[in-house]
């Protein structure tokens, strides 16, 4: 009876995982551009890319949860599973944040070097390919690391739309066995494992790709 | 002298930050096998012009031609430009997550279009030219500022460019790692490989430099044969800013 229960908990870890690595994904596809703009972007497209990293680091996710769900995706015709959708705000919300993770990494690499790739005769947008961003990217780490500990902990807010991850699971269990501190101590500690097992792979894959000599400025 | 021996031709350069005028209009030529010296206080606009000449940074007035070709006509392409000029910069602008060879070899590769094994022996022989090919393997971290800058001079030449820039090479260095690299770039200019020199070191000048030029207030002020503009200056100022020199080199020999 009990086992039954747990399993059914522990079979939300996968779609805890699917938001998170979604949501990550997207994040970074959105995020990354977004820093090169900010850094190396036209004046216009500064403010603009701004606008979009202010406006979602300043509003609630649940809020952005319910107007994506309920709001935008409807009015432009769309009905989204509440899992897509879910991966969909996490992403442009990490995105907002990624950015500012990695426009801090690629500003540290310093300008220097990617004026001497342009005087070897590549182009700005090779240069920052070959030469900034395998640096940046390596800075980034940890901060990444970070962010996926903040979305693993937010995601469990996709409970609001249903998505059978951790949190919804152990509900249900609640709910159908009136007993709560079990199944919530349970989730909490998935929570813990998920948080601390990943970023502590991110560390080792960090630590393999340190630069040789660098040791104090990574 | 015919035209075909003029590498660099530079006409009027201008340019200004705001109301700042960095370059108040320089012209000069460098000719094939000529190794020329810019000098002149900080502030003089010495690597500026230096990256007017390869629109690192764009002129606001004036003309460059690197053999024949207008630099500064906005359909030039400018990257093929640049692949002809060999940049060395004082700040050596190694790339830091590439080891020596790496560095030397990834404009070949991503630049040239070069497959890997023919830029890696390419690079390995350009390391060879400075000094280096048992330090390969090493990032920059790990190389000493001399052997740093040995490496961004290999880097340049990898690109078999038909003139140098140096500016300022040695001026970040530790006073023990300059003969290395002024070694190098006495080597490189014994085989006439067309140089143009900023530079406050004027013993190089003097032993490799065919003609000087002197810069205040982003003009040239004077130019002769090197000995000449230090030993013999036309202008007050020229005279106070060599005697200010070879004090301060004096200092640091002691």
């Amino acid at each position: 009876m009990v086992w039954e229960y747990l399993s059914y908990i522990f079979w939300g870890v996968p779609w805890t995982l699917g938001l998170v690595g979604g949501g990550l994904a997207l994040g970074f596809i959105i995020g990354l551009p977004i820093a090169i703009g900010q850094v190396y972007g036209s004046k216009g497209l500064k403010a603009a890319l701004d606008m979009y990293v202010w406006f979602f680091r300043s509003t609630a996710l649940l809020v952005l949860l319910f107007l994506f769900f309920w709001g935008v995706f409807p009015a432009f015709g769309f009905k989204l599973d509440a899992l897509i959708c879910s991966i969909v705000v996490l992403g442009l919300r990490t995105g907002a944040y990624q950015s500012q993770i990695f426009r801090g990494a690629i500003e540290s690499v310093g300008e220097g070097q990617l004026i001497a790739a342009c005087a070897l005769g590549m182009s700005k947008l090779r240069g920052i390919y070959h030469i900034v961003l395998p640096q940046a990217l390596r800075i980034s780490l940890p901060g990444w690391s970070n962010e996926y500990a903040i979305i693993l902990k937010d995601s469990a807010i996709c409970f609001a739309l249903g998505v059978q991850e951790i949190l919804t699971r152990t509900r249900y269990v609640v709910m159908a066995t009136h007993e709560p501190l079990l199944p919530y101590f349970i989730a909490g500690a998935l929570f813990i494992v998920l948080t601390y097992g990943v970023t502590k792979i991110i560390n080792i894959v960090y630590e393999k790709a340190k630069i040789p000599g660098l040791v104090g400025r990574m | 002298m015919s035209n075909e021996d003029v590498v660099l031709k530079v006409e009027n350069v201008h340019k200004s930050y705001g109301n700042n005028k960095v370059l108040t209009g320089v012209s000069f030529e460098v000719r094939r096998a000529e190794i020329k010296i810019i000098c002149g206080p900080s502030g003089s606009g010495k690597s500026t012009l230096l990256r007017c000449l390869n629109l690192l940074t764009q002129p606001d007035k004036g003309h460059v031609w690197l053999e024949g070709e207008e630099v500064t006509d906005p359909t030039t392409d400018i990257s093929k430009v640049r692949q002809k000029i060999g940049f060395v910069f004082q700040e050596f602008n190694l790339f830091n997550h590439l080891n020596a060879l790496r560095n030397v070899s990834i404009g070949l590769e991503v630049v040239k279009g070069m497959k890997k094994d023919e830029a890696r022996k390419i690079a390995l022989r350009e390391l060879g030219k400075v000094g280096l090919e048992e330090h390969a393997h090493k990032y920059p971290a790990e190389l000493s500022g001399g052997q740093k800058q040995r490496v961004a001079i290999a880097r340049a030449l990898a690109m078999n460019p038909v003139i140098m820039f140096y500016d300022e090479p040695t001026s970040a260095l530790d006073p023990q790692l300059i003969g290395e690299v002024l070694d190098v770039m006495k080597k490189l200019a014994k085989e006439k490989l067309t140089s143009l020199v900023v530079t406050h070191e004027m013993g190089f000048a003097q032993s490799v430099g065919d003609e000087m030029m002197f810069m205040i207030d982003g003009k040239i002020l004077e130019r002769g044969t090197p000995l000449q503009v230090i030993q013999n200056p036309k202008h007050k100022i020229t005279k106070l800013f060599f005697e200010h020199i070879a004090k301060l080199y004096m200092r640091q020999v002691r």
